[in-house]
């Protein structure tokens, strides 16, 4: 009889590792397609039941989104809210049970979900528990008022399309970041499809997403290499309005003829001709695009919290990306980056928009500092560069002036055939020790004078008034 | 012991974490751990011989039980207090337990009232077509007795599976020599066979009328697993599953609430908001849970139906994850273990079939639900042992686990009087001391 009863239990045995390994399956290997399953609430189900954290604006008043408790017959939810609609919505993005999330929502969804690792002995006690957690609030480095006065700029511009990136060069805070046109968070599970199709790009984070041909504003990284290849800004060059490449003949914008001209000169009426030959006879394609490098082009940003598209020079034509046409394209995001470390002696500081993390009770969890990236170039060369930048707005562009402060710019009419230039500037002040560096792309918007230079010399000045500048 | 009382301690300690409230649920935690704490010590002392693992395993079983029965169910307006009248039920089977190993220490005097015992099972189940009894869920098993309502059936099973082992005990031998050939195949004289196929029809048949599908799964095969060690005669399997096919088959044309059963296993995607709905949200739960689990007082299992007790091991699978569920897993086949190995040890014939045919029943009851819950066989309506919330399940499964105590404290007695004798008799079946 022990023989069967041994059998028997063999069977049982063999009934036990086949569950086991049932188990195994629908909890490991089948594991994503079940929670991805229409018919799965589970997810939004947690999503909803915890509060998320805040998201507070710089001044750490501002709220920008919060969790709203809102009353079920299965007990409490939450639903997101942004009281500041479209104005910060590509920075902090939407947080969507039906369509996912994007911007800040995303990027920093462990702090705001709570599901983050354990900071304090409550937060050890909430998780081993596992109740729900609300959420860790966190403040950006965005001034309010200048995040409101970009994106004015941008949206009263002629084309009402475009980006403006403000930053602080000696801590790598990110003071104000608009796209436009954009689009209200607080309604996306309706309006989520007709914005994805809309040809103006509503949803395009246009500062760090959008990728843009820079045109001439790109002249001053060239610039940058060539005084490192020995180029002095007093060398001369003379311009007879072409320069000849095989199959291809560089010309000055609106086909103008400047003569002899110093590089510093050459940089202020931004003379295609000069630059495409400095880049071809003096600093050649390794150099430029290494100095690219130092300042971040090709760099996706990892830790930052918005997804970058990475700007890049491209293969195309030495002689024509040296002046930002051809393969040459940047975001609006890394060209605020380019002058902010011209400005700060040529040392890139880390670009940081989350200014701290506070714990539900405001117990501060993170606190970032300032911190040094990399050095773009080094101090004399950077100081030489922003001194040629600052002749660009004293001897051609007047118009960008502040009274009783130095700036130092550029401007950049990038050719987008057939459509008309985008415009730009990128421009930095007090020169001398800059508090706050721009960058103004307006698409479409014609010559960088026209459009970008009076939005980027208003969000200058204002800024620095605000701040005892 | 002192691991099942610690894990079932941590288990408490972290709910009332979870969800701060505070006193009821660790003093009925302290008096779980008092209680069963005494139970071990009561059936170390009256029977020092017997299986040393079993009222552990129980004691984690039921603290697991315990511990999810409260997460689901003390925020659920209308069953908050179900892990109170769980722990009450504990109670009353550790007292049920106790009654037994001391009444009925000689539990070979079950044996000559097997056929009283049998005319009990058979009562009780019918029973529930008298007027007492009552439906839940389209499954008519439940007796209310004045305020107490409780499912006879999972005492009937027990009844029936001492009358077996005694009836099989004493005919096993005449039943394995005598048969006629049929077609080759050897079919037991009737003679024999009858009084078993009669009251195994019966019970299977009153079963069917009250549409518990579980149960009737669990008469059949306990009693031909038995019937097949008692005359390891491969015949009486392949008889009982013929009859099983037909008597499936049957069941599904006549039934509804099976065809239901069989659609849902089959494809449950047809209607995930109707029928297909339990099952699906047992496996987004139990998927959800991962390779380690979302944690105690975070899964979603609360929307499965019935999740506190057919349903506790989604929810168990959801919370501790793939470890936690195969800890289970080995905590219930360390138990069929335990119970296989008296089994194996048991002196005669009677208290071998006893133990078998109560160990058979416990594997196959875990396994069929577990099973179920899984969607690897159709879903039956029955309860996790000791882990599921159910009164009657608890007891009887209580009793079940005290007639493996008085058995294996039988077999400890005679290795024993073996030893000072000096017959290495068994030794090959011992497993080494620990």
């Amino acid at each position: 009889m022990n023989r069967h009863l041994r059998r028997t239990f063999y069977l049982f045995a063999a009934g036990f590792v086949a569950l086991t390994g049932l188990l195994a399956y629908w909890q490991v290997y089948a594991r994503e397609s079940l929670a991805e399953n229409p018919d799965n609430s589970l997810q939004t189900q947690r999503a909803v039941q915890a509060p998320r954290g805040l998201i507070l604006a710089g001044d750490g008043e501002t709220a920008l989104a919060r969790s709203e408790e809102r009353e079920t017959d299965t007990g409490k939810a939450y639903d997101r809210v942004y009281p500041e609609g479209d104005l910060y919505a590509d920075v902090v993005g939407y947080w969507s049970t039906r369509y996912g999330a994007t911007g800040i929502e995303i990027g920093e969804n462990s702090n705001l979900s709570g599901n983050v690792e354990p900071a304090t002995l409550d937060d050890l006690i909430n998780q081993m528990s596992g109740g729900p957690q609300p959420g860790n609030n966190i403040t950006l480095t965005l001034d309010p008022d200048l995040q409101r006065l970009a994106r004015d700029q941008i949206s009263t511009s002629n084309t009402g399309k475009g980006s403006a990136v403000a930053i602080d060069p000696k801590t790598g805070e990110i003071l104000a970041m608009a796209s436009y046109p954009s689009y209200d968070p607080n309604n996306i599970d309706d309006r989520f499809p007709e914005l994805s199709e809309d040809p103006a790009q509503p949803l395009l984070n246009r500062a760090t997403q959008g990728l843009f041909v820079p045109g001439s504003i790109i002249k001053v990284i060239t610039a940058g290499a060539a005084l490192k290849s020995g180029v002095k800004p007093t060398d001369k060059f003379t311009d007879t309005g072409v320069y000849e490449r095989p199959g291809y003949t560089v010309v000055n914008y609106d086909d103008n003829v400047y003569g002899q001209q110093t590089f510093a000169q050459s940089l202020a009426l931004s003379i295609n001709t000069v630059f495409a030959k400095v880049a071809i006879d003096e600093i050649g394609t390794d150099a430029l695009y290494n100095t690219a490098r130092d300042f971040g082009f090709g760099d996706t940003y990892e830790e930052f919290p918005l997804q970058v598209s990475p700007s890049d020079l491209g293969g195309g034509d030495l002689a024509q990306v040296a002046f930002g046409q051809d393969t040459a394209s940047s975001n609006v995001f890394q060209m605020a980056l380019v002058a902010a470390a011209i400005g700060n002696d040529g040392v890139m500081m880390e670009p940081r928009i989350v200014k701290e993390v506070r714990s539900p009770d405001g117990i501060i969890l993170e606190k970032p500092g300032p911190r040094e990236r990399q050095e773009s170039l080094d101090a004399e060369t950077a100081d030489t560069l922003q001194d040629m930048m600052v002749g660009v707005v004293e001897d051609v562009h007047p118009e960008a002036k502040i009274p009783g402060i130095k700036v130092a710019g550029k401007t950049g009419t990038a050719e987008v055939p057939p459509r008309d230039p985008n415009s730009w500037f990128i421009a930095s002040a007090p020169a001398d020790d800059p508090e706050i560096a721009v960058a103004v792309l307006i698409e479409n918007g014609g010559d960088g004078e026209d459009e970008a230079l009076p939005a980027a010399r208003d969000i200058l000045s204002a800024y620095l008034k605000d701040n005892g500048g | 012991m002192l691991l099942a009382l610690l894990v079932t301690t941590l288990g408490f300690a972290t709910l009332i974490f979870a969800q701060e409230s505070n006193s009821p649920p660790l003093i009925y935690g302290a008096y779980y751990a008092g209680t069963l704490l005494a139970l071990y010590f009561g059936v170390r002392l009256i029977l020092p011989h017997s299986d040393a693992l079993l009222v552990p395993i129980v004691t984690l079983l039921t603290g697991v039980g315990l511990v999810m029965i409260y997460r689901l169910t003390f925020d659920v307006e209308g069953v908050e207090n179900l892990a109170t009248t769980q722990a009450l039920w504990i109670l009353i089977g550790c007292g049920t337990m106790f009654f037994m190993i001391v009444f009925f220490r000689n539990y070979h005097r079950l044996f000559d009232y097997k056929y009283l015992l049998a005319l009990g099972a058979v009562m009780l189940i019918a029973s529930v077509i008298s007027p007492l009894g009552y439906e839940v869920n389209g499954a008519r098993l439940w007796l209310a007795l004045g305020p107490v309502s409780f499912q006879p059936s999972e005492f009937a099973r027990i009844a029936l599976i001492i009358f077996f082992a005694g009836y099989l005990a004493e005919k096993r031998d005449v039943m394995a020599a005598t048969s006629n050939t049929v077609l080759g195949v050897q079919i037991p004289t009737l003679k024999y066979f009858g009084p078993v196929a009669l009251v195994w029809g019966l019970s299977l048949l009153l079963l069917v009328f009250e549409k518990d599908l579980g149960s009737s799964l669990l008469f059949f095969a306990v009693p031909l697993l038995m019937l097949y060690a008692a005359t390891g005669r491969i015949a009486y399997v392949l008889l009982g599953g013929i009859l099983f096919a037909v008597g499936s088959y049957t069941a599904y044309l006549l039934f509804g609430h099976v065809q239901v059963r069989v659609r849902t296993w089959l494809d449950p995607w047809q209607d995930p908001n109707g029928e297909g709905y339990q099952i699906l949200q047992s496996l987004f739960s139990i998927s959800d849970g991962g390779l380690t689990g979302t944690g105690l007082g975070a899964g979603f299992s609360q929307s499965i139906p019935e999740v506190h007790t057919d349903f506790i091991f989604s929810a168990i699978a959801s919370e501790l994850g793939l470890l936690g569920a195969v800890a289970v897993l080995l905590t219930f086949l360390a138990f069929v273990y335990r119970g296989i190995k008296i089994a194996l040890l048991a002196e005669d014939d009677a208290s071998k079939l006893l133990a078998f045919g109560l160990t058979s029943m416990f594997a196959l009851q875990t396994l069929v639900i577990v099973g179920g819950v899984t969607k690897a066989v159709p879903l039956t309506g029955i309860t996790l042992p000791f882990v599921s919330y159910g009164g009657s399940s608890v007891v009887g499964n209580f009793v079940l686990a005290a007639l493996l105590l008085v058995i294996s404290e039988k077999v400890g007695q005679h290795e024993i009087t073996d030893e000072t004798l000096g017959e290495p008799m068994g030794r090959s079946l011992q497993e080494p001391a620990r």
